[in-house]
């Protein structure tokens, strides 16, 4: 089953088109916008530049029901833990923009309290840089972005996931015949070192009344 | 306004540093009475506190005395343009300085910010946490002999619950049953992404 | 948890936490409350999540390179902070500034304001729910940023003000760009008084919500606008003048009841009063320098350098060396458009900063937070936090 999944037939093929059609032009993105790069993150939503135009002007604040996480600003170690659980929340499939120095490297705050790119926490598919980011720079990130996504096959993945998940299955039932055995054997030792001990017992109280 | 009588009434004397606005130094005996006297005094009323700022000298060129000052800005909304700052000396064998949090309701955050980046206790705070930096942060950054790249890593989240009770209590409330604590050392959530 | 009032009265309470990463605490504040239902009976604060180490990393530089670090600050009105910085280091040194760069310094200062208030305001009406004015709000502040684009290179973090002059004098077309984005933003001021006065939403929503006194506000320490909301009428431009800035006709906005819909009206005026006085400030622009010509403190043009010794010289050590600040310690405040943005300033006498302490708006007013909301609901806490307007830069520093 597994390696029919693999091969690109005329079906998975057109349903990787139409998942990945669908993924590219309803990408929800989370902003995480602690500084300054948030401000440009509002004039990237409004008027003059609108993201609804590539379909994101979704903006969700729930990491259950967003895309993207954008993480536009600083991050501190103060920070990081929720970064992290945040992004730990958020469900599959899920992609990371970097947007700003500070996100990617930790921009010019070398500092005892800032985290040197948010890499360090969680992964990161697509880094802008600038302080803060442009919002055509913004839209060029959402665009690779996009590009990424079209090359990605779900069915690959899928059948990825369905071979991870059988190996798995594999993997414990061997590990829990080989325990059974290793249980069944225990018992069948200590079963015979019971009977030895009876013997043994049987033997000294012969020997008892014999004397 | 020439600050005649409070130096003549607490001791103080001009700063020498400060040569483009009025700066007196003020013994930590006597800092709580002065601010109070600048208060209420009806030729200054120094009705509002601006800021607090504390200062490291360990590195500073030629100094002499203690280590450790502390520059508290003062402004009168009664008579507009009338500063004054007050400095106290703090030498690093003895970091103790009463609160003013009594008299002025900022001063609270002011001084949990100095205690946080310079370790300088103020004596009768209600409450000296840090401010800025983690709960997990050991040492004070903003002294000189800290270097500016020792980063320090967070495992877990600040906890708020005591402070909130602490809050409750203030207002008049009395804790009968606590909420169930929430187990806040989770040792696997930062597992794999600490880096030295 | 279960507590016992003052009356003998037994309460359920639910701490709730708030934020982080709640949509209208802007990523980095945070506040745990305990419920009564949907009423918030007590509430506690925490900051520090934005905390970069501006004090300590402005010590590692020169004086100049101090000007990048405070754009960061309040992000949404760059250039007034550079200003702020840059008249407490030219008080130290104690020089004059050449007529054209204080008003053009006047006339930057204002559209910042102007910008900065209407992120405010619109932030506030995302906050509670309507996405119009906001759009309303960004037009002239997109129009603004490109003004800046043109006189400074970058749309937010300009770095325009240096010690003793500006980076650069205004472009050929500048006054032209100035009074239309003015029309622009009077044009807005209409829209969103037209979505704000008699909007029965909004002011059940914001009237006598987040209320407090002028005498709680003053220990408190707030200033700016939120200060002047309570009816106190302190205004650094009109109480320690500086780039004559009395001589404008202008008045101090003051509010009455000190409320959430005061501090967001107050703004709103204020960009009519910024209004007048950039539109009397471009009458005042008139041709000449905008440095003053000493290699000491400000750096000698480029052209200069390429053309003589002395200009050489000054450039290669102003840029390795920094200017030499006189030595001593000086607070010095500006009025910006949150409050009173001030500077402690150590100096030992060499080229760089000894220590520099920022005292940010924000935090005295967020520091009154609790006294704010508790009382009353939990929906009401974020009307009063978008009318603080509280930006995490120049919070937690």
């Amino acid at each position: 089953m597994t390696d029919e999944a693999q091969k690109p037939s005329i079906i998975t093929s057109s349903l990787d088109f139409l998942v990945n059609w669908g993924r590219t032009n309803s990408l929800w993105p989370f902003p995480y916008g602690t500084a300054c790069c948030a401000i440009e993150f509002m004039s990237t939503e409004v008027g003059r530049y609108d993201l609804s135009r590539i379909g994101s002007e979704y903006v969700r604040f729930t990491p259950r029901q967003s895309d993207v996480l954008l993480v536009a600003g600083t991050i501190t170690y103060k920070q990081a833990p929720i970064l992290k659980r945040i992004y730990e929340q958020m469900a599959e499939p899920r992609w990371v923009i970097a947007m700003g120095a500070c996100a990617c490297s930790g921009g010019f705050y070398d500092c005892y309290c800032t985290v040197p790119g948010i890499d360090h926490i969680i992964p990161v598919d697509v880094y802008i840089g600038g302080c803060p980011s442009r919002p055509e720079a913004f839209f060029d990130a959402m665009f690779d972005l996009q590009k990424k996504i079209k090359d990605e096959s779900y069915m690959k993945q899928r059948a990825g996931r369905v071979r991870d998940q059988l190996e798995m299955i594999k993997a414990k039932t061997a590990e829990a015949k080989a325990a059974a055995k290793d249980f069944a054997q225990e018992k069948v030792e200590l079963a015979k070192e019971f009977v030895s001990e009876k013997e043994q017992e049987l033997v000294k109280k012969a020997q008892f009344w014999k004397e | 306004m020439d600050f005649k009588e409070l130096m003549e009434k607490f001791g103080g004397k001009l700063d020498a540093q400060a040569k483009w606005d009025d700066c007196v130094v003020v013994s930590r005996e006597y800092l709580h009475n002065v601010v109070a006297f600048l208060k209420d005094d009806p030729s200054c009323k120094m009705d509002m506190l601006v800021d607090i700022a504390g200062v490291d000298y360990l590195t500073y060129p030629n100094h002499e005395g203690p280590r450790f000052a502390i520059s508290y800005a003062f402004k009168s909304l009664k008579h507009p343009g009338l500063r004054l700052r007050l400095k106290v000396l703090v030498s690093e064998s003895d970091l103790k300085v009463p609160t003013i949090s009594d008299l002025y309701a900022n001063a609270n955050w002011y001084e949990r910010e100095v205690f946080d980046q310079f370790g300088i206790v103020f004596t009768g705070h209600p409450d000296l946490r840090r401010l800025l930096n983690h709960v997990e942060f050991v040492g004070h950054p903003l002294r000189k002999d800290y270097p500016a790249q020792k980063r320090q890593w967070l495992s877990t989240n600040d906890y708020l619950l005591p402070e909130l009770e602490k809050r409750l209590e203030a207002l008049g409330y009395w804790i009968v049953k606590r909420s169930k604590e929430v187990e806040t050392k989770d040792n696997e959530f930062l597992e794999g992404s600490v880096k030295e | 948890m279960i507590v016992r009032d003052s009356n003998g009265e037994t309460l359920d309470l639910m701490p709730l936490n708030v934020g982080p990463s709640h949509p209208a605490t802007h990523g980095c504040l945070r506040f745990m409350a305990a419920m009564d239902g949907e009423t918030i009976v007590a509430s506690v604060e925490e900051i520090g999540y934005l905390h970069r180490g501006f004090e300590k990393m402005v010590e590692r530089g020169t004086w100049q390179q101090v000007v990048p670090y405070t754009d960061r600050l309040n992000y949404c009105s760059a250039i007034m902070n550079n200003i702020a910085f840059c008249r407490a280091v030219e008080s130290m040194f104690g020089v004059e500034l050449p007529e054209r760069c204080k008003v053009l310094r006047v006339i930057v200062n204002e559209l910042s304001r102007i910008n900065d208030h209407f992120v405010c305001v619109a932030a506030a009406f995302q906050d509670l729910g309507g996405t119009t004015p906001f759009m309303y709000a960004f037009n002239p502040r997109e129009e603004i940023m490109c003004i800046w684009e043109k006189l400074t290179g970058a749309r937010l973090t300009n770095s325009y003000a240096r010690i003793g002059g500006l980076s650069r004098d205004a472009y050929d077309g500048f006054e032209q760009d100035v009074l239309a984005a003015l029309d622009s933003t009077e044009k807005a001021l209409k829209d969103l008084h037209a979505c704000l006065d008699r909007n029965r939403i909004f002011l059940d929503r914001t009237v006598g919500i987040g209320k407090i006194s002028a005498e709680k506000a003053i220990s408190y320490g707030w200033t700016g606008p939120c200060l002047r909301a309570c009816g106190v009428a302190a205004d650094l431009r009109k109480d320690e003048p500086y780039y004559d800035y009395e001589t404008y006709d202008w008045e101090v906005v003051v509010g009455t009841q000190g409320d959430c819909n005061d501090r967001l009206q107050v703004r709103l005026a204020e960009i009519e009063e910024s209004v007048k006085i950039v539109r009397q400030a471009l009458k005042r622009l008139t041709p000449g320098p905008v440095d003053i010509v000493d290699p000491r403190i400000r750096v000698p043009a480029h052209k200069l350098a390429y053309q003589d010794m002395e200009g050489l010289i000054g450039r290669f050590k102003s840029v390795y060396e920094g200017v030499r600040v006189p030595e001593g310690e000086f607070y010095s405040g500006s009025e910006c458009a949150n409050g009173e943005l001030g500077f402690t300033i150590v100096s030992d006498g060499s080229g760089h900063p000894y220590r520099i302490k920022v005292r940010p708006p924000c935090l005295t007013q967020f520091a009154a937070f609790h006294e704010l909301v508790e009382g009353g609901q939990l929906a009401d806490s974020m009307a009063v936090l978008s009318g603080l307007n509280i930006i995490a830069g120049e919070l937690d520093r």
